[in-house]
């Protein structure tokens, strides 16, 4: 059988050391000519980069995934999670490697990613909606749905910034969970709102699995890795610790 | 998704993967997305942006929303903008200074440079602000980052719409003919949003890694405003530096427009100029945006 999700060595480098690094959060063009002119060769010489600036977020992983299946990504804090799912999802580029998708892939790594305050709950739908990939016929047809399990119904035409935290990340919640790619990411957002709430996200998200949809999802919660996934994927220091079933992994990931 | 054996699904669990389920047969035989470390050459991905092309709407209709969201005068602000300056120009340009506007009355010689302006440089303010302002979407979510600025730059041509309600006004006061001329100022329209879009483009990139045009552009755009005929005509200035003018592609863009609402001769080799100038930037401003779109997520 053939995965939907082929990654091949992928890796990413990223610079840590602002000072020396001649291109960084907020660099001005002042710094950039001053750079040039202080050391015109440095670009050349190094290829541009220092070498003990950079660091690897991910090196050299390797894994597939079949269509259908739900894979739980785990590993300690900084060990390249995010990273890894930043890259799969097209927002960072890798410095090596391949990942090969066959299938439109939504992305969900924050809750409400484009809300705008000043805009009302309906119109809020349908930019989130339109910013994670859906078409406007697919949130009309969705919308309703999409309401009725945020529960916010008797303020869709008030503007979000008057919700209560908790209305806001409900609502934001539904959009997300009403996607319908075949390749979906997740990254710790689930299990948002109160206790009733977060049933209500964890009986969508067992929906979704259920769905054939193939899953890939970063959690700390170990328990829902064995409870949601068949494989689990564990990185340490940006590599793949260990793969295989997810009680395996969680097993060997608890007793390190 | 095709339907599966009910009973099938139920035993195989929430993970199918020895039930073989039909969806696994629509498998594409290429890969929907490969991902690796791009090349040099960056192609433009001009399908890729046509995909997106909804979110380009909904991107400008926010802009546009968010914008009059709380004010009591809403879009009236549009025309208030322009009519103001306008008012105040032509009483110190036109009553007292008396500069010659071509035979053609203040208020509609000022109100249309004006427009124009007011798009051209909100539409530049706006872009070269706008990737930075949706630092948001662009470290979460994927889709073609040229739709940000290209959606601040859009939203700005519903402003310039209604703005220009209050020029059909002022020209037909004034009893101006429609004439045939009117036909290009459709193209004329084109070619400044494409000026504004090479020159937004270029300068949100820009913006990503050099925040110094926030603070740049504001005084740039002032002086621009100065070397663009926009409160008096380029005949003004003397023949011999006439050509100086003319280097700014704007001239010939407000002249044109000029020509064709007040059926004066048209300047062909100073509109034809700007057109290969606004063309020329806007194909670098798109690829240089593409190279540098790469480490946005990273740099923002």
């Amino acid at each position: 059988m053939k995965p939907i999700i082929k990654v091949e060595g992928l890796s990413k480098q990223f610079r840590i050391n602002p000072s020396e690094a001649p291109s960084v959060r907020y660099d001005t063009l002042r710094e950039s000519l001053v750079q040039a002119v202080r050391s015109p060769f440095k670009r050349f010489r190094q290829n541009g980069r220092t070498r003990d600036d950079m660091i690897w977020a991910i090196r050299d992983v390797s894994f597939e995934v079949m269509p259908g299946e739900v894979m739980g990504i785990i590993g300690p804090n900084g060990a390249g999670k995010s990273t890894l799912l930043k890259i799969l999802s097209r927002i960072i580029e890798p410095t090596n490697g391949r990942a090969e998708l066959y299938g439109r892939v939504a992305s969900l790594l924050e809750v409400g990613t484009g809300f705008h305050p000043d805009l009302t709950g309906r119109e809020n739908v349908f930019l989130n909606g339109a910013v994670l990939g859906m078409k406007r016929r697919e949130i009309e047809d969705k919308f309703d749905e999409i309401v009725a399990f945020a529960g916010v119904e008797k303020f869709l035409d008030t503007p979000v910034k008057h919700y209560s935290s908790g209305m806001y990340v409900r609502l934001a919640f539904a959009v997300g969970a009403h996607l319908n790619p075949e390749i979906l990411i997740v990254d710790e957002v689930l299990a948002v709102g109160d206790a009733a709430f977060q049933k209500k996200c964890l009986g969508k998200i067992d929906d979704v699995t259920r769905s054939g949809r193939t899953v890939l999802f970063v959690t700390h919660g170990l328990a829902m890795i064995t409870h949601l996934c068949e494989h689990a994927l564990l990185l340490i220091d940006g590599q793949v610790g260990k793969i295989g079933p997810a009680a395996e992994v969680v097993a060997y990931y608890n007793e390190m | 998704m095709t339907a599966t054996d009910p009973t099938e699904t139920e035993t195989s669990g929430s993970c199918n993967r020895d039930g073989a389920p039909a969806h696994t047969q629509e498998l594409p035989e290429n890969p929907v997305v490969v991902i690796e470390a791009s090349r040099r050459l960056i192609p433009l991905h001009l399908p890729d942006l046509w995909a997106y092309r909804e979110l380009l709407y909904f991107l400008m209709w926010r802009d546009i929303k968010v914008r009059y969201k709380q004010t009591v005068l809403g879009a009236l602000w549009a025309i208030l903008q322009p009519l103001v300056t306008m008012i105040i120009f032509a009483y110190f340009f036109g009553i007292l200074a008396k500069l010659p506007t071509e035979g053609i009355p203040y208020p509609v010689f000022f109100y249309t440079g004006l427009t124009l302006w007011t798009f051209f440089s909100n539409a530049v303010i706006s872009g070269a602000n706008s990737l930075v302002g949706n630092s948001n979407l662009i470290t979460k979510v994927y889709f073609p980052r040229l739709i940000i600025p290209s959606a601040a730059i859009g939203a700005g041509l519903v402003d310039f719409g209604i703005a220009s309600l209050l020029l059909v006004g002022l020209l037909a006061y004034y009893h101006f003919p429609v004439t045939w001329s009117y036909l290009l100022l459709a193209p004329l329209l084109v070619l400044t949003t494409m000026f504004s879009l090479g020159i937004g483009i270029w300068l949100s990139a820009l913006n990503v890694r050099y925040r110094d045009v926030r603070y740049a552009l504001p005084f740039l755009i002032q002086i621009w405003m100065f070397v663009s005929p926009i409160i008096y005509p380029s005949s003004l200035v003397p023949h011999e530096w006439r050509w100086m003018m003319i280097l700014n592609p704007l001239t010939g863009i407000i002249e044109g427009y000029r020509a064709c609402l007040f059926n004066h001769p048209l300047q062909w080799p100073a509109l034809g100029y700007s057109t290969a100038v606004t063309i020329l930037i806007f194909l670098f401003a798109c690829y240089w945006f593409r190279k540098m779109e790469r480490n946005f997520a990273e740099f923002i």
